[in-house]
């Protein structure tokens, strides 16, 4: 079926079997290689991207449910002021090890910052908990969200 | 000093860093593998599903090995295909391909196989708790005085067990192979911690049909933790057959389930151990470790793991009568390999687990009882090597007051006393050997390149691969602060066997410790030669001299000698050094555990980069706090579990509060960090469980079901 929808604030139409999941069509008939797949059951959050300025696991929706959507992946977020400010705590913090998680996390964060953004510890960890790090025990990306809030709190 | 920003950060956060899945060849094929559904039997015939045209797929088995059907390293005893026996559930049988993914996995899946099936052992702890099913490789360090056992001493015999761990990483398991039929060269590309190894690999499978195997890495590796050490070989063997085959390039990536159904694991273990107390001072007089690994089906890296496990067994603690015997148990199930430890987590959770019992048993508490049994400098650890320093002690003493141990252990009793949630707080010491074991970095001979362009850009070439432990960085600065020259300038090449010497695998905290140290002292002999100018002054006087490409072998201490047979020596040349407190609350009402706070101190000499070492840190003492309270692999009847639904990792929510930090860092060795942060939590969790019930719990994960059955 053709599908209409705007990725990363383009229009693009594609002509896809309704049921190919979100997280194919932006990797393989996008390209956008940044949005990772970690798990394909919606339990590890590497493929998390925006629809319709919402969280979601890219390998849980299908292309059905994308007619007339917004969807913002990793590569989307990076280009936007308060996307760049959030990457660049998690650079100064020395956040990232093995990084296959991260495009997701910073989806994630991002959402929080730009929808809540207090300060808050507990409210991080909870807006963080759908992302999965076997890496980092978490300390570092929480220090990074952290400094991102107080940076940028408030402007959005 | 503040830490250089990382240099794979950028790229990593913002998507642009490709992983394996994100590389892509023209008219590439999707590879797959068909692993036994059965556990033990001997197949008749192999059913394809009907609803698929097979003109469609390549197919490999057993019998289209053009080299030799056995996995070369470490101990060649795995096949890559199964030829007619089938020893586990999970045993590679043939390999697909096909040009689209979902085609190829469900085929695969369709797949049945018509099969005499054989009576299998695949109950764990039945397995372990029997000797009869020991094979391979067995160890024995016995070189104490052995004391008549004095009937006033104080006898306790107990026993630990600990589950198999998943690594989980989240990037799963994949390979690319590329054959080229006018060079003959297989060209690998992919998720791996020992590039050597693939390429020995494929050369094998590969036989006389190939020229040669050019392995490189993906730039990014999604995480590894040992479980990408040997398992890669099998993938980049079979999908190499099924690209010599099709003609085409060929892309495997395991889907997450098989992933975790498949793969290696951490192995379990049974360890056994009887001490011995004088009873009037309640030192060790006498000390018994049986260790027991469940290794699966073949040995593959099993042999190793035990090495390592037998000698951390005795733990930091002085006993001059002690006996360590380490033995394989076989079983029907996937080979077990490495997993960040190498099997020093599962002996020094039963020692340390131990230690507490016994303080619980005499009426002491756990750090006195420690204080008076820890070994000092010049006493003899089991295989006679004289204990290097006392840095243990300064590990201890500085925890205790990071964490003020004394006074929160007084505290929680009396809080205990008069709440119903309890409070708890656990004690576990570690220590953990740098690179391999024995004469383990004699054999590798590790080498290294360094080529400095005209530019001034230094460039290092090394084997081994960056997985998230930072060494594309910290490699980076080793040469860049002994060499006096930016850190923008001098890069660390993706490993690529066809431009990079073999520097070893990837593996047992050695990367820093051997390969960084070994790349240092290259860059010091560089800048003993150039003077005090600057490297592009230097260039500039000498043009002739540039491109320079230098080579550094490691040159082994020939003082450290160890003997393979009886395992008398030096075990290891340098050890790293860990004191850990963990705070729990614990609910005696729903038998829950919840970490609180951790605090730990490490002694890894010279700390290279402290954001990333403290990341490493905190990530390791994550996955070992787990292992020990939450991560459980295998249920009675159902089996191994499928997926991250089953396998439930620690998420943000999960997470304790932490303190670390290291000390003993104006040294001039920078030691092993890798490891050591899994060795310790699994016990300091279990001894705060203890603390705050007043259960000796000795098998773990700490799951409500268990403690609850425990009751």
């Amino acid at each position: 079926m053709k599908i209409a929808f705007k990725l990363n604030e383009k229009p693009v139409m594609i002509d896809v079997d309704p049921m190919r999941r979100l997280l194919d069509i932006i990797r393989e008939d996008f390209n956008l290689t940044g949005t990772k797949e970690g798990c394909g059951e919606g339990e590890c959050g590497a493929c998390t991207v925006l629809l319709n300025g919402k969280p979601v696991t890219s390998c849980l929706v299908n292309a059905v449910q994308l007619e007339s959507a917004e969807v913002v992946t990793v590569e989307g977020v990076s280009e936007t002021e308060i996307g760049q400010k959030l990457i660049a705590c998690y650079d100064k913090t020395n956040a990232v090890q093995c990084g296959f998680c991260f495009p997701g996390f910073v989806v994630s964060s991002y959402y929080y910052l730009i929808h809540d953004g207090e300060p808050d510890l507990e409210k991080i960890k909870r807006a963080l908990s759908g992302n999965i790090c076997r890496c980092t025990g978490y300390t570092k990306i929480f220090e990074a969200v952290m400094m991102a809030c107080e940076l940028v709190g408030g402007q959005s | 000093m503040k830490s250089p920003i990382r240099v794979d950060s950028h790229a990593k956060l913002t998507g642009i860093t490709k992983y394996i899945d994100d590389y892509r060849e023209d008219g590439m094929l999707e590879g797959a593998i068909f692993f036994s559904p059965v556990h033990a039997g001997k197949i008749n015939k192999i059913i394809f599903p009907t609803a698929f045209d097979l003109t469609e797929f390549t197919l490999v088995f057993s019998g289209d090995i053009p080299g030799e059907n056995i996995v070369p390293e470490p101990v060649s005893d795995q096949l890559f295909l199964v030829e007619q026996h089938i020893g586990y559930k999970g045993q590679p049988i043939l390999g697909v391909a096909h040009p689209d993914r979902e085609t190829v996995r469900s085929f695969v899946e369709g797949i049945k196989i018509e099969v005499d099936e054989f009576p299998a052992l695949t109950a764990t702890k039945a397995a372990l708790d029997d000797a009869h099913n020991a094979f391979g490789r067995e160890i024995v360090i016995d070189h104490g005085t052995h004391h008549d056992i004095d009937p006033m001493w104080i006898h306790t015999r107990s026993v630990y067990y600990t589950p198999h761990q998943e690594q989980a990483y989240l990037e799963p398991q994949g390979m690319i192979a590329r054959f080229d039929a006018e060079t003959r060269i297989m060209n690998i590309r992919g998720t791996m911690q020992c590039p050597y190894f693939v390429k020995s690999a494929v050369d094998q499978i590969m036989g006389s049909k190939i020229e040669g195997t050019i392995v490189q890495v993906a730039e990014g590796i999604g995480g590894a933790f040992g479980g990408k050490e040997d398992f890669p070989n099998i993938i980049a063997g079979v999908t190499a057959l099924l690209s010599y085959r099709s003609g085409k390039p060929v892309k495997t990536i395991l889907d997450r389930a098989v992933d975790i159904q498949v793969t290696t694991k951490r192995h379990p273990s049974r360890t056994e151990i009887e001490s011995w107390l004088d009873p009037n001072d309640f030192t060790l007089r006498k000390l018994s470790v049986d260790y027991r690994l469940d290794a699966g089906f073949y040995q593959t890296l099993s042999p190793v793991v035990l090495a390592r496990g037998v000698l951390h067994a005795g733990g930091c603690y002085k006993c001059d009568d002690i006996y360590v015997h380490g033995r394989l148990i076989r079983s029907n199930t996937p080979p077990n390999g490495a997993f960040r430890g190498f099997g020093a987590p599962q002996s020094l959770f039963a020692i340390e687990s131990h230690m507490d019992d016994l303080a619980k048993k005499v009426g002491l508490n756990p750090l006195e009882f420690r204080r008076r049994n820890l070994f000092k400098s010049g006493d003899k650890m089991p295989t006679t090597q004289p204990v290097p320093e006392n840095h243990i002690h300064d590990t201890l003493e500085r925890l205790l007051d990071l964490s003020d141990y004394e006074a929160k252990a007084k505290d929680f009793a009396a809080y205990n006393s008069t709440h119903r949630l309890k409070k708890g707080i656990g004690l576990s010491l570690a220590l953990h050997g740098g690179g391999y074991t024995g004469n383990g970095e004699k054999v590798l001979k590790s080498e290294i390149k360094v080529v400095i362009e005209k530019d001034a850009t230094v460039k290092i070439y090394v084997i081994n691969t960056e997985m998230g432990q930072g060494v594309q960085t910290t490699l980076a600065q080793c040469v860049a602060e002994e060499l006096g020259h930016p850190l923008e300038k001098t890069i660390y090449m993706f490993p690529d066997t066809s431009k990079a010497p073999n520097s070893g695998p990837t593996v047992a905290s050695r990367t820093i410790y051997i390969i960084g140290n070994l790349l240092r002292k290259l860059a010091r002999e560089i800048r003993a030669e150039i003077g005090d100018t600057s490297l592009e002054e230097y260039i500039r006087q000498h043009p002739a001299e540039f491109p320079m490409e230098r080579r550094a072998h490691f040159t082994p201490d020939e003082s450290v000698v160890f003997d393979e047979e009886t395992y008398k020596g030096t075990g290891y040349k340098d050890y790293s050094w860990a004191a850990c407190a963990i705070e729990i609350a614990y609910d005696p009402d729903t038998w829950t555990v919840e970490p609180v706070k951790v605090w730990a101190v490490l002694d890894i000499g010279k700390v290279i980069n402290h954001d990333v070492a403290i990341g490493q840190a905190i990530g390791g003492i994550t996955q070992g706090i787990f292992w020990g309270l939450s991560e459980y692999f295998e249920k009675e009847g159902m089996g191994r579990m499928n997926g991250f639904t089953d396998y439930v990792l620690p998420t943000s929510l999960d997470a304790p509060e932490f303190v670390v930090e290291f000390i003993h860092t104006n040294s001039t060795v920078a030691k092993g960090l890798g490891e050591i942060p899994m060795d310790f939590p699994a016990a300091a969790l279990r001894n705060a469980f203890l603390n705050a019930s007043g259960k000796s719990i000795n098998e773990i994960p700490l799951i409500p079901e268990r403690i609850f059955r425990e009751e």
